[in-house]
This record gives C-alpha cells, sequence and structure tokens, in this order.
C-alpha cells in the first residue's frame, strides 16, 4: 500500500479531482499532537491511499487550516505527492509547485480546467513544462474526469525516489547558509523529511516548520544562521528580509518558466459570472438575494420536497412497518417487555428520528450547492460590512451556513479564519446556527401550531439564531480582544455549474452521519428513555406518570415554568436531547405513547399551546451545543474552560430568550 | 517621471491600475495578496464597491478577490 498526497491551491478542483480518483473515503484524525482532521481516500485501484490536504497557497501557514498541509508533510512520508493546478491561474499556482518540487519525493502535475483555460485564450505547453521541471504534467478536467486515467497511471507507476532532484539556485549567500543549515540537521541524525527543503522552510519563516523541529531539537544554532543569512542579503541589497528574498527568486524563476511554456492570447472575461455578479454582489440587492436564496431553501426542505417525502416515510413507519413487526413479535411468542421495547422504545424512537431524512438530505443538497457553485465566497462579500461591525470577518459566515446542516464540520470549517480570536469567537457562536437535527423539532411542532405558515416560522427561527450569535459576536469581541486586528482578503472564484456526481456524493457524505447517529446514538438513547419510562419505582410496567423518567423530568419542571412549558415531560425531553437534539422527538414519541406522526401531533396539541411551542422551539435552538459538538469545541480550543464556557452561556441566553418570548408574548395577549 | 498615485479604494469601478506601494498595508493582508499574486507592479482593475464602505471587489490577471476599503485605501496605485 501506498500513501499519495493530493496538494494545490484552494478553488482548483481538488475535491474533484480527490471524489474521481477514490472510491469512498473517510476522516482520519489526531496525529502528532495537533489535532486535525485530514480527508484519507482510497484509490480506484483498491490498493493505494490518496490524503486531500487542505487547499494552500504556500507551504507557510497563515490558517490553521493550512497548517494541516505542512504538517502532513513533516511527519509523514507520502510516497508521491500529486499537484493539482489550475491552468487559468498557472503563475500563481506554480509557487506552490516549487515548493513541493523542493521537498524532492516524485510529484506529478494535474494541469486542471484546461478547457476553461483554452477557452480563455492561455495556451500552456506541458510537454516542455514537463521537461524542465522533470516531472509527468498532465492536463485534465477533474470535473468530467478528462485525463484523471492518466493521472492515477502515473501516479501508481511513479518511482519511488528521483534521480535528478528539482534544485533552484538561491544565490551564493542563501546556497551557503542552506548547506550550513542541512548539514546541521543531517547530522542529529533524526529521522526528517529532505533537509534542504526543510533549511529552505526555516528560511521562509514556515511557523509550522519551525514548531516542528523546536520540539525535536535546540533551535538557536539554526536562528542565529537565520538572521546571519538575512543580515547579508539586506547588506548585498537583493532583498527586505529573507523570507521576502526567497520568494522574489521562486517568482523570477517562475516569470522566467511562464514565458517558456505558457502562450497567453487575449484574456476574455467569463461573461457569466460576470452577470451573475452583477446581481448577487450588487450594492443594495446583494443582501436580499441571499435572504430570499435561503428563503426558497427552507420552502424547499420544508414545503416542497422535504415535508411530503416525510409524510410519505411516516406513514410507512407508522404503517405496514410497526404492523409487520407486530405481527411478528406475536408470531414469535415474544414477551410483553420484549414487544413493548422494539415497537414503543425502538421503532417509536428511532423511527421517528428517521422519517426526517428527506427533509435533512435535501438541506445538504442545498448547502452542498452553494459549496460547489462558487456562492459562498460572494455570501462572504455580502455579509463582510455587518461581520465587521461586530468584530469578526466575513469569512465567519461561511462555519455559520455549513452550521444550517451540521454544527460539527462548521466549526472545523472555521479553521480558515486567520485570526486566532476571530476563530475562537466564531467557534463558539457557531452552535447557534439551527443544525438539521434541531429540524424535525421545528417540523413536529410547526407541523401542529402553525401550518399555514411553516416556512416562516422555521426561518425566524434561523434568524433568531444568526441574530442572536451577531449580538453576542459583538459582546464577546468586545470582551475578549481589544488589539488583534481583523482582516478581510477573499479569493472569488469563477461560478461553476456542480456536478450532479459531486452534489450527491457530497450530500451522501454529510448526511450519511445522521443515519449513523440514528443507529447508535438515538437507537441506544430510545431504550434508555423507554426503560426509564417503563420502569419506576414501584417496579417494571408502571403508569408512565409514575416512572423514573417523569421524577427525572419532574426536578426541571419548575424551572421551566416561567418559560411556558413546565411539565415533566418537557423536563425530560430536554435532558435527553443534550445526546443529539433530535432525541427530544424520539422522547416525545416514547412520553407521549405516540403510535405514529398524527397520534404524537394530537398528544402535542394537547400539551402545549402555539406560545409555549414557540418558546420551546427557541429553547431548543440555543440551550446546549449537543455532546457530537462539545467534543469538536473541546478539539477545535483545546480549553476545558471555553469548552464548559459554550455550554453555559448557551443555557442563560436560552433561559432569557424564552422567558421574553413567553412572558413577552402573553404580555402582549398571545396564547 | 511624475508619478501621481491615489490610493486604490478611491479608484473608480472600472478603472485599470498599477500597484505603486503597498508599505502600509498590514502584513497579513500583503501575505494573503500576495498567495493570490498581487503585488507591487501588478495591474488591478476595481470591479465593484458596495453600500456603506463594505469590501471591494477587484480583478487581477483574470482572478477575482474581495478586500477591505480600509485595506485598499493603504494600497497606492498608479491609474493607467
Amino acid at each position: 500500500m501506498r500513501t499519495y498526497a493530493l496538494a494545490g491551491n484552494p478553488n482548483t478542483g481538488k475535491t474533484s479531482l480527490f471524489n474521481t480518483l477514490t472510491r469512498s473515503y473517510e476522516y482520519v484524525g489526531n496525529w502528532s499532537g495537533v489535532t486535525v482532521e485530514k480527508k484519507v481516500g482510497t484509490l480506484l485501484n483498491k490498493i493505494d491511499r490518496l490524503v486531500d490536504l487542505p487547499g494552500i497557497y504556500s507551504l507557510n501557514p497563515l490558517s490553521r487550516d493550512e497548517g494541516v498541509a505542512a504538517n502532513f508533510l513533516l511527519t509523514e512520508s507520502p510516497d508521491a505527492v500529486l499537484n493539482v493546478i489550475d491552468s487559468s491561474q498557472i503563475e500563481r499556482n506554480l509557487y506552490l509547485t516549487l515548493q513541493l518540487l523542493e521537498y524532492r519525493k516524485p510529484l506529478v502535475i494535474g494541469l486542471n480546467m484546461i478547457d476553461v483555460a483554452k477557452s480563455r485564450g492561455i495556451r500552456i505547453h506541458t510537454d516542455k513544462l514537463s521537461q524542465i521541471l522533470q516531472v509527468p504534467v498532465i492536463p485534465i478536467v477533474a470535473r468530467t474526469g478528462k485525463g484523471t486515467d492518466a493521472i492515477l497511471e502515473q501516479l501508481t507507476g511513479m518511482p519511488t525516489s528521483i534521480e535528478t532532484p528539482f534544485q533552484l539556485d538561491y544565490g551564493p549567500i542563501v546556497e551557503q547558509a542552506v548547506v550550513a543549515c542541512a548539514s546541521y540537521l543531517d547530522n542529529l541524525q533524526l529521522e526528517l523529511p529532505d533537509t534542504r527543503w526543510l533549511s529552505l522552510q526555516l528560511f521562509e519563516n514556515n511557523t509550522a516548520v519551525k514548531e516542528s523541529l523546536a520540539r525535536m531539537m535546540p533551535m538557536e544554532p539554526l536562528e542565529q544562521l537565520y538572521r546571519q543569512t538575512e543580515d547579508a542579503i539586506v547588506q548585498s541589497g537583493a532583498g527586505l528580509h529573507l523570507p521576502q528574498y526567497l520568494r522574489s527568486v521562486r517568482v523570477a524563476y517562475i516569470q522566467q518558466l511562464c514565458e517558456q511554456c505558457v502562450d497567453r492570447g487575449k484574456q476574455k472575461e467569463h461573461s457569466l459570472t460576470e452577470r451573475i455578479d452583477a446581481l448577487v454582489t450588487h450594492k443594495i440587492l446583494g443582501l436580499p438575494i441571499f435572504l430570499l436564496f435561503m428563503f426558497l431553501l427552507f420552502k424547499l426542505t420544508f414545503d416542497w420536497f422535504g415535508q411530503p417525502v416525510s409524510d410519505m416515510l411516516d406513514a410507512f413507519f407508522s404503517g405496514p412497518l410497526s404492523d409487520g413487526v407486530n405481527q411478528a413479535l406475536t408470531a414469535l411468542g415474544a414477551s410483553p417487555f420484549t414487544h413493548a421495547l422494539i415497537v414503543d422504545g425502538i421503532i417509536a424512537g428511532v423511527g421517528g428520528v428517521l422519517v426526517f431524512v428527506p427533509q435533512i438530505f435535501m438541506l445538504f443538497l442545498m448547502i452542498s450547492f452553494i459549496e460547489d457553485s462558487g456562492y459562498m465566497a460572494r455570501v462572504t462579500l455580502v455579509m463582510d460590512k455587518i461581520m465587521e461591525m461586530v468584530g469578526l470577518n466575513g469569512k465567519a459566515f461561511i462555519p455559520f451556513i455549513i452550521g444550517f446542516g451540521c454544527n460539527v464540520p462548521a466549526i472545523m470549517s472555521a479553521r480558515a479564519i486567520e485570526q486566532p480570536k476571530e476563530r475562537l469567537v466564531t467557534t463558539l457562536l457557531t452552535p447557534l446556527m439551527s443544525c438539521s437535527a434541531r429540524l424535525p423539532v421545528y417540523s413536529l411542532f410547526v407541523g401542529v401550531f402553525f401550518v399555514s405558515h411553516k416556512a416562516i416560522v422555521v426561518f425566524s427561527l434561523y434568524l433568531l439564531g444568526i441574530v442572536l450569535a451577531l449580538l453576542l459576536a459583538k459582546l464577546f469581541t468586545s470582551i475578549f480582544y481589544t488589539s488583534e486586528k481583523s482582516m478581510f482578503v477573499i479569493e472569488i472564484p469563477p461560478y461553476r455549474l456542480p456536478q450532479v456526481r459531486s452534489l450527491i456524493r457530497n450530500t451522501w457524505e454529510k448526511g450519511k452521519g445522521f443515519i449513523r447517529k440514528a443507529g447508535t446514538f438515538i437507537l441506544g438513547g430510545s431504550v434508555l428513555i423507554w426503560f426509564l419510562s417503563y420502569a419506576g419505582p414501584s417496579g417494571f410496567g408502571v403508569e408512565m406518570d409514575h416512572s423514573f423518567l417523569a421524577k427525572i423530568g419532574g426536578l426541571f419542571a419548575p424551572i421551566l415554568a416561567p418559560i411556558g412549558f413546565g411539565t415533566w415531560q418537557a423536563g425530560a425531553s430536554l435532558l435527553t436531547g443534550f445526546m443529539a437534539k433530535e432525541v427530544v422527538v424520539s422522547t416525545m414519541n416514547i412520553i407521549y405513547h405516540a403510535p405514529d406522526m398524527a397520534g404524537l401531533e394530537s398528544q402535542i396539541q394537547m400539551a402545549f399551546t402555539p406560545l409555549q411551542a414557540y418558546s420551546f422551539m427557541a429553547f431548543i435552538l440555543l440551550y446546549v451545543p449537543c455532546l457530537a459538538t462539545v467534543g469538536v469545541i473541546k478539539k477545535e480550543t483545546t480549553s476545558t474552560r471555553w469548552t464548559l464556557f459554550s455550554i453555559g452561556y448557551a443555557l442563560v441566553l436560552a433561559y432569557i430568550v424564552a422567558l421574553i418570548i413567553y412572558q413577552g408574548g402573553q404580555w402582549l395577549g398571545f396564547s | 517621471m511624475k508619478t501621481n498615485t491615489i490610493a486604490l479604494s478611491h479608484a473608480q469601478p472600472g478603472c485599470i491600475a498599477c500597484i505603486h506601494s503597498i508599505s502600509d498595508l498590514d502584513s497579513l493582508v500583503c501575505r494573503r495578496l500576495l498567495d493570490l499574486g498581487i503585488t507591487v507592479g501588478s495591474e488591478i482593475r476595481m470591479k465593484r464597491k458596495s453600500l456603506f464602505g463594505g469590501p471591494l471587489t477587484l480583478e487581477s490577471n483574470g482572478q477575482l478577490f474581495g478586500i477591505r476599503k480600509q485595506e485598499a485605501a493603504k494600497i497606492e496605485v498608479q491609474i493607467r
């Protein structure tokens, strides 16, 4: 088994290529002290592995996200590197290529989007490029799969070492220092990557490389060498500082390379991108268009597609499936206990959540569309001013949108934010984004109380989450940081029509976690809840009101009374909702002993008023991040204090908001 | 040679300019622009401005990108 690394600039179609080259993938985390996940896929040959590194412009990281790539090259030794290049931006992309060539592992270059480049009048002489760089260069169109067979063939047929390693001449001063530095590193007899590469990365002031080496050796001699070399460079007038000098040598080389290998005809504009952008990033219309887009997303998820399909699924679970299982259990002579466990516990609990799969997949599909089409970058642009006012930047809106799907990957995507404190605040606030797991709760309640205004009521909850996140961002940023400067520079890729294949795959990858959760967490939770409702101080098979569940839930009832739902049932379902928010629905299914959705709805109608229901939904939205989210907050902040803070502030916030909704609503005369 | 430079933030949409100086710019922003291949001497075109001093959309070498107006104010350009 061999391992290949896939590296390239952001927006070069790296993910498309990864999807074409691999059959399946998984996230593998936690190596060498830095807890970050990398995506590892199995190649189509079913033997070798391909590691998808985050998109980077250079090996020197600015954000934590980018540090993953440098750390990977430092600590793991891939057998070869596959470098994807956006052909229409070849000059800028080649910067990373040079750094990868210096890494001195076999390299294959995939010139992606060669069709786009051609249509824009850019012609690349691949043979010449390949000849000069001494590596295979393969033109590809990752979206359609053109040329990817050749990539696979090249990659798997690569020798494990290179005969004539690439070497760029950095001039006598730097070359001398590199030799000194490399021999110092060689003498340490450690297991390190190519020491010339390491030396150059050190001289480029690569923070990830420095940190990693500092764990293994005293840095003083290296720092001294750095200072000496920099002084010599500055004195000779060749550069302002060492990293800038190294960059200028590389850029000069790339320019020369492009003169030989790239023909630029008349560059044409992306006319479609122009026209769409004129509308969606319009001065005045930009924001309303974004809101309209989000509203359509909810319409599609709830009214037009998701809900009808969910209803069909519900009819199946409560009808044929329950009946069939009932008959089978009776035929098998199952005990009343087993019978109750399976029908009232598992089918009610797990089935009650599984019926929402169509809605959740629809939501994930829409989010994948936003990600793949290039609209996401425009949203950050449209939102930056508002985000700046609350002390964050437009990029923080990406985790917020992904958070509508699931808070866990959303928090991970906050790594792309450069400023550490902005990232922290974004991480803490992302759980306020209403994720798909809260959707079953809304669906249930709006289905009962707000039938004619489903989409608008749910939309209001999502909006509530965003507005509160923005207000708290203002509060947190003014408390937590005073000196750190906010920054915002974003690359805006041209629009691309997402491929159906990649949309389906992305949606499945995101949504399968929900189904898996149904089989584990929710199954386990349902059994536990059912058992607590079945057993009581006086034995098994007790009346629900005398069960352990009623006793536990009852403890919370007095606290919850001022916010509108002081029943043991609400208390118990909120408690179990910490595992995963959709468990609230499972719990209610079991507690209210509902045979199907219609049964549960009529029970709920008796237990809540519309105002109480709205207050309950707002509380569910805000009260605590679910277990998985708490886990990822802990991992990303590496701080127990911040993790506890994220739970604590959410509880307080939820209580205050629900109190305002319920008491204020009553005062206004709603019921 | 007479140079008449203005701040990039003052450039009108549609106008093409050449970067003259970025010495006042924050180093992080500088690095990000470098990542996009943009530095002194690069030709950039102002595409769009937004309301209330929001970010500007610019283009360089066929690449679209966005930066804040405050940042653009620190980039000196020569209008072509």
